[in-house]
């Protein structure tokens, strides 16, 4: 009799435990490693501003019971894997331990990526934190006191999730943001401003266009230099921080630097491991990744990692049947996404162009919303702002059909609006059933179309 | 918003720790006072009220003000939370106090009238019924079997438990805080399911002998068997179960202690709602598994598992409060009612035998 299959799994986060159940479902008999550094217990990294700031337990996050591992049967090894040997198929620990696989996935996640300025690190390392993994989180809990005043740099998901609760822990927050306006890559400059100024109003000192280019040490604290505000107040613009704390929140980029040499092909630009439509690594046979460490093709074709809960999990559920055997390819379907930006709730789905909306409404001219479909290659974008509230909604429709969803500060099944994106539905028809794509709360007012809404060419 | 919530583990009598037992202590002191002590009485007479019930009374009623203050405070941004919370605290007011109030200083009896069978155990006993004007008899026999189960069948058990019960409305007020403490694991839910119907048939038992002793001669067997069961079930089940361990277990266990364990109408409205139209729906594919939902529900249902599933929520249990819709920061559950049925059912992982 064959000994059953070694499945190893490295990284027990949401890529990782998917992928070990999904074994386990299939194959009753196999052995199943899963090793993890972080925590003993997969944890959802996505509420680590909870646990910081203390509506959650760590335990509240643990989105499987504790039992998980023995109900399972998976084996669970609690270090760090150091190198990996793949024509042996074996891994090394750091404490000297050897395991031998049979197949490997490799779901490590990433880390985030360090802020740019030379010597900072080394000259400053208790000042500079992060909040990415749990060690980051317990890093920046045990050094953030009441009083302080911080600078978190970058204008994503993150930073603003460390902001507020930077901010309600009754730290000074100043939030740096490089671009022109919040969140550019899914927002418009109009959907922008409305975050930001709801920012601001909760006591967040919010600043556009920020540029740190150079940092003194003085005594216990950091001084920022560099530039912020509006282009065309020069004025205003010298920036100039004294900091007691610095939280770097400018992306994550694939924990993989561990495998230089390994023969695991990495993508130079990304970090990403090269992998196939199955998820198993362009060079390496018997080793697959999934989850933020995997170079994956996006709907737009571009190959890049894919850092979302939601894709982590499908792509760990992919890698599994393929580990298994299966013929399966890893596609990702229309793009959705969701966020909250301190109280303001954010969904989007389709296809929002980048940071394009801002440009196209600015030069858009008042007279061409009954301009049809004439010009900036057949895009209109429909907005209206409901006033009393963070709430916008904007639609982009190209050659008649509507192309993606953007809303604020209200609720929206994401599923509808993709399959109406599928059925190429008109601005017209979407429009007369939004409130079936509603979904907030009972006794919220319905949607309707303003007097103040707008078509415009352009997305 | 979610600011009110978002320190709750930092706040020492949230945390089920030396202050929170010494709280629960102290609750569990005033009950036992007042359900077997006649201190309270003269406390009542001091106040110029006509007994400790009203005294009780009073002091619940501001218990449910305060506590709907902070609620609002904290959840009032939505509309739901602000018309359930003015509701809950409306009804105990002016039907669990005012109006008995009044009742007793014109010298008439006085009802609670938002209280059915069998949370409100003896008022379907044909003694009770007898005593009362035909009105007030008919509202209560019509609302405990016909009235609250339609409301249920539709609306959900939410409509009695979490918008007029004064049990749910303590609980939802002055209990918010203690809301993340109701036990999430397996085995508290199989123990709910044992007790809560237990309580259930032990009052239908009751109820039955009750009606069978008004139709059986004197000195018939079932007389002292009824009434042995009364006595028990108000001390076991309407005293110490209900008062002192279900408001007294708040720091500890969680508001809805009774609720979810003890209480007999909640077990009827349960299996009502299970067979009605109200569920809460699941968005798919968008949850990300922070564990706000499962932590906040007071009936310590994993409302996690079945987000993750994709699977739409319909357990006997929910209470409909809305808070777990409330605190998701992705806006995945939506409460609703609906004449069609969307597919739903277990949670996969729990079901593995493997």
């Amino acid at each position: 009799m064959t000994q059953p299959p070694h499945f190893v799994i490295v990284g027990n986060s949401v890529a990782g435990i998917e992928a070990a159940i999904a074994l386990r479902k299939r194959d009753a008999a196999a052995r199943i490693t899963v090793i993890s550094s972080e925590h003993p217990h997969p944890f959802a990294r996505t509420s680590l501003m909870y646990v910081f700031c203390g509506q959650l337990s760590l335990k509240d996050t643990q989105f499987y019971p504790e039992d998980l591992y023995d109900r399972l049967r998976f084996v669970r090894v609690v270090g760090r894997v150091r190198s990996i040997d793949p024509a042996r198929r074996t891994l090394h620990l750091t404490g000297g331990q050897t395991i031998a696989y049979d197949t490997l996935l490799l779901a490590v996640g990433s880390t985030a990526k360090r802020l740019p300025w030379p010597g900072l690190y080394d000259e400053t390392p208790m000042f500079v934190h992060h909040f990415v993994t749990l060690e980051d989180m317990r890093g920046l809990d045990a050094a953030a006191r009441p009083g302080m005043s911080v600078a978190v740099i970058g204008g994503g998901l993150v930073g603003i999730e460390v902001a507020e609760v930077l901010h309600l822990r009754g730290l000074r927050t100043h939030f740096l943001v490089r671009e022109p306006a919040y969140f550019p890559i899914a927002l418009d400059s109009a959907e922008s401003e409305v975050v930001a100024a709801h920012i601001r109003q909760h006591g967040v000192d919010c600043r556009t266009n920020a540029s740190v280019t150079a940092y003194r040490k003085e005594g216990g604290r950091v001084s920022l230099v560099g530039t912020s505000g509006p282009l065309d107040r020069p004025v205003d613009r010298p920036l100039e921080l004294s900091v007691d704390l610095v939280v770097g929140a400018i992306g994550v980029t694939p924990a993989t630097s561990w495998l230089a040499g390994s023969g695991i092909a990495v993508s130079p630009d990304t970090g990403g491991i090269e992998t196939l439509p199955n998820l198993e690594s362009t060079t390496a046979p018997g080793v697959f990744a999934a989850g933020d460490c995997a170079q994956v093709t996006w709907i737009d074709g571009s190959r890049r990692p894919e850092q979302l809960w939601y894709t982590a999990r499908d792509q760990g559920r992919v890698a599994a049947a393929a580990m298994l055997g299966d013929d399966v390819n890893y596609r990702r379907g229309t793009w959705y996404n969701s966020a909250k930006f301190f109280d303001v709730e954010y969904t989007t789905a389709g296809f929002i162009p980048y940071s394009a909306g801002s440009a196209a409404l600015e030069s858009a001219s008042p007279g061409s919303t009954s301009g049809g479909t004439s010009g900036c290659g057949g895009w209109q974008t429909w907005y209206q702002h409901v006033p009393g509230g963070p709430v916008t909604q904007r639609i982009v429709v190209r050659d008649g059909a509507v192309k993606g969803f953007n809303a604020l500060g209200s609720r929206w099944d994401h599923q509808v609006w993709k399959r109406w994106i599928a059925e190429r539905r008109p601005l017209g028809w979407v429009l007369a059933h939004m409130n079936e794509a509603r979904f907030d709360e009972e006794l919220v007012a319905p949607f309707r179309i303003l007097p103040t809404a707008t078509l415009v060419d352009g997305a | 918003m979610q600011s009110g919530l978002m320190t709750t583990y930092q706040n020492p009598t949230q945390n089920r720790n030396g202050l929170a037992w010494g709280l629960s202590a102290l609750l569990m002191a005033f009950y036992v006072d007042l359900y077997f002590t006649d201190h309270l009485d003269t406390v009542a007479s001091a106040l110029h009220l006509p007994s400790k019930w009203t005294f009780y009374g009073l002091i619940y009623t501001l218990a449910m003000c305060i506590g709907g203050w902070f609620m609002l405070r904290k959840h009032g941004n939505s509309a739901y939370h602000r018309w359930r919370t003015i509701s809950l605290v409306a009804v105990q007011s002016v039907l669990g106090f005012l109006l008995p109030l009044v009742l007793d200083f014109l010298g008439r009896p006085s009802y609670y009238f938002s209280y059915f069978f069998p949370l409100k155990y003896d008022i379907l006993f044909p003694g009770t019924l007898k005593d009362m004007p035909v009105a007030v008899a008919c509202w209560f026999v019509f609302g405990s079997l016909v009235g609250v189960p339609t409301l249920v069948y539709f609306q959900g058990k939410r409509a009695y438990c979490s918008w007029i019960c004064g049990c749910g409305g303590l609980a939802e007020t002055f209990g918010d805080p203690w809301r993340h403490l109701s036990d999430r694991s397996d085995r508290a839910w199989r123990i709910e399911q044992v007790s809560i119907y237990t309580v259930l048939a032990l009052v239908l038992v009751m109820l039955g002998l009750v009606v069978g002793d008004a139709y059986a001669a004197d000195g018939s067997a079932i007389r002292d068997l009824a009434g042995h069961t009364k006595s028990f079930y108000g001390f076991a089940i309407g005293s110490v179960f209900s008062g002192v361990l279900g408001t007294g277990l708040y720091p500890l266990m969680g508001s809805r202690f009774w609720c979810r364990f003890g209480c007999p109408m909640a077990a009827i409205l349960g299996l009502i709602q299970k067979f009605g139209q109200f569920r809460i729906t699941v968005k798919k594919d968008m949850c990300i598994s922070c564990g706000n939902c499962s932590a906040y529900c007071e009936m310590g249902i994993d409302v996690r598992a079945y987000a993750m599933a994709g699977t739409d929520i319909r357990r006997a249990s929910c209470v409909g409060c809305g808070l777990c819709a409330h605190v998701c920061p992705r806006g995945v559950l939506k409460l609703e009612t609906r004449a069609a049925l969307g597919p739903h059912g277990k949670i996969e992982v729990w079901t593995l035998d493997l």
